[in-house]
């Protein structure tokens, strides 16, 4: 394990290494996007105008549904596509005038952990050490280090063809990890990983930033995972970010939590009804279920407890709902995060690829 | 400088191991040239005592240099071929997110592209002088031949890169070798220009490839024949492809 000292000094070392690469400080923003837009012919704004900053040493959720206009930033932000207009500095670099100086300074995994499948693990290290220009004498050391990081010692040798879903994922984050970047960039690094898979790596995640002071910009469909790794979460929906804050404010925003209360004798449905009206209107649910917010706050369930107790009625279940991010993706778009996939899905096959051409794939 | 270097170094470091490492990219590059050099040179040998057939060193040798030559232009192509499937498999990304200077990736293919034909260039050789092949050439003028190989290689392998990055798919495969197969053929593969007739005479005479074919059979007969104009051509198709390559590359980074 690296200390942050170290990983200073590595970055030092490249900065001098490559000659005109300015070391960033550590008061300016790591990522800083102005009005930021990527236009597809014949096709929609995947990006439309969006700003953001990234602090360095933060963890930077971009959390939206699929073809919500995640890795199309990403795509721009590690300078793999022009921005059709706007701004943006990864590192201190501009990503249209400066992109060899952004792409030494950042780690990239990207939504497809694009591998050679006669290259062993060991190799990618070593090929991705050399196109990074770390000296010789310490590509063997490098690999070797990042190889147990990753878990991957006993597999290092054997080609990647061979390798399962979860192994591709752990070996392309030590890609990234190779010359020590700043910044990481991961592209919806969890998705199709099995639960301890994906655990792990929210571990490591953790640690690079907590631990190494590393940027991480990590998109993501799924609230859990931006809630749990996030130190900021921007949604983003059809190319523009509504919403941007911490997770907790940004719960906070949306208000009090909600309970919803299923009644043992679904006759007693009204009667129920009537008793919640005192912290709320009560909205009905599919199965009978009603539920009401609770504008005190948890503490306000032991009341409505023992008010349906006083009045004699008999509850099956009762569940409290605390403001998730999903519904502040509901209460920016007025859409459910898993139905907005669709949605978007439909609306990303307006502007499909035409076939061979790679520009508009995995955004 | 040296973050072209070093990107350029790694390509060609993955496209040889990967050509060592793989039989399936390995053994076709070695044996189409071998079988061309035992079907031309050993069936076709009769067309030696042809009237007016004028090759001193003999009909071996003068299809030694039309593989020699061929083999150098088809392992440029076989690595436009490489440079296709890294885009259809995504690894042409990586590469991209990777180099600094990305100029270094065609570099790097380039290089990859010259150390693979070393190979087969080698192999041929051998398998020409092991069939009898007789070497008139001094050792500048064979030293000649291998830089109008070289020249060549890099002219296709170019070409290649150029529009597997336009296109971005290993269906490019079929325009990557049209082009360089109908060069090829239409030039005196089988016998001299001037026993050639008719519009094949016609296509012959101005087609380059006939340039520099002639002028390698003539540093290899120790008698060369417009060796400076096939060099000049080359070096500008060397340039011509070059810029072709880099705006391939260009077009690549635009589409993301």
């Amino acid at each position: 394990m690296q200390s942050p000292n170290a990983a200073q000094s590595m970055f030092g070392d490249r900065a001098r290494r490559v000659g005109n690469l300015r070391p960033v400080t550590d008061n300016s923003p790591a990522i800083v996007v102005e009005q930021l837009v990527r236009e597809f012919r014949k096709g929609p704004r995947a990006v439309d105008g969006i700003d953001l900053a990234v602090s360095p040493g933060e963890i930077y959720g971009f959390l939206g549904p699929n073809g919500a206009g995640k890795s199309t930033t990403v795509l721009m932000l590690t300078t793999l596509l022009p921005p059709t207009s706007g701004r943006a500095t990864v590192g201190g670099f501009d990503i249209a005038r400066e992109g060899s100086q952004v792409r030494a300074s950042i780690g990239a995994a990207l939504q497809e952990a694009a591998l050679d499948a006669i290259l062993t693990g060991r190799e990618h290290l070593l090929l991705q050490a050399t196109l990074q220009g770390i000296p010789k004498a310490t590509r063997k050391q490098r690999a070797q280090e990042l190889l147990e990081r990753v878990g991957l010692t006993e597999a290092a040798d054997r080609r990647v063809g061979g390798y399962s879903g979860g192994m591709k994922r752990r070996l392309d984050l030590a890609l990234a990890l190779v010359h020590s970047p700043r910044i990481l960039f991961l592209d919806e690094p969890t998705t199709g990983l099995d639960l301890q898979s994906r655990t792990a790596l929210w571990s490591e995640v953790a640690r690079l930033a907590h631990d190494e002071g590393m940027t991480v910009f990590l998109t993501t469909q799924y609230l859990e995972e931006a809630d749990a790794l996030a130190d900021r979460v921007g949604i983003i929906d059809h190319g523009k970010i509504v919403a941007e804050d911490t997770p907790a404010n940004l719960k906070a925003e949306i208000g009090s939590p909600t309970v919803e209360v299923l009644p043992a004798d679904l006759a007693e449905g009204d009667a129920v009804a009537e008793a919640l009206t005192r912290f709320g209107s009560p909205i009905r649910g599919g199965r009978g279920s009603l539920t009401v917010q609770l504008p005190g706050g948890e503490a306000q369930l032991a009341e409505l407890v023992r008010m349906l107790d006083q009045a004699g009625l008999h509850v099956a279940s009762l569940h409290l709902h605390q403001p998730s991010l999903d519904d502040v993706f509901l209460a920016k778009t007025g859409r459910k995060l898993e139905g907005a996939a669709e949605d978007s899905d439909e609306a990303q096959s307006v502007d499909a690829p035409p076939p061979g051409r790679r520009s508009r794939r995995g955004r | 400088m040296k973050r072209f270097t070093y990107v350029a170094r790694g390509v060609a470091w993955r496209s040889i191991h990967n050509t060592l490492k793989s039989p399936a990219i390995l053994v076709p590059s070695i044996v189409f040239p071998l079988f061309f050099l035992a079907a031309f040179a050993g069936g076709l040998s009769k067309i030696s005592q042809v009237p007016n057939f004028n090759y001193p060193p003999g009909y071996t040798a003068f299809q030694f240099v039309f593989v020699f030559l061929q083999s150098a232009a088809f392992g440029g192509v076989f690595t436009g071929f490489a440079v296709a499937r890294d885009f259809d498999s995504g690894f042409a990304r990586r590469l991209l997110l990777s180099a600094p200077r990305r100029s270094g990736i065609i570099a790097g293919y380039a290089c990859g592209a010259l150390m693979r034909w070393c190979v087969t260039g080698t192999v041929v050789t051998i398998a020409a002088l092991l069939a009898g092949m007789h070497v008139p050439a001094n050792p500048g003028e064979l030293i000649g031949m291998v830089g109008l190989g070289i020249m060549v290689n890099l002219v296709a392998a170019l070409w290649g890169c150029g529009v597997a990055m336009f296109l971005r798919t290993e269906q490019a495969g079929a325009l990557i070798q049209m082009p360089v197969f109908v060069i090829i053929f239409l030039a005196p593969i089988y016998v001299p220009l001037s026993l050639l007739t008719g519009w094949i005479h016609a296509v012959a005479s101005v087609n380059p490839a006939t340039f520099v074919l002639e002028a390698a059979r003539g540093l290899l007969a120790n008698s060369p024949v417009h060796v400076a104009f096939a060099f000049a051509l080359l070096a500008g198709g060397v340039v011509v492809m070059g810029l072709w390559a880099r705006r391939g590359l260009m077009s690549a980074e635009r589409a993301g």
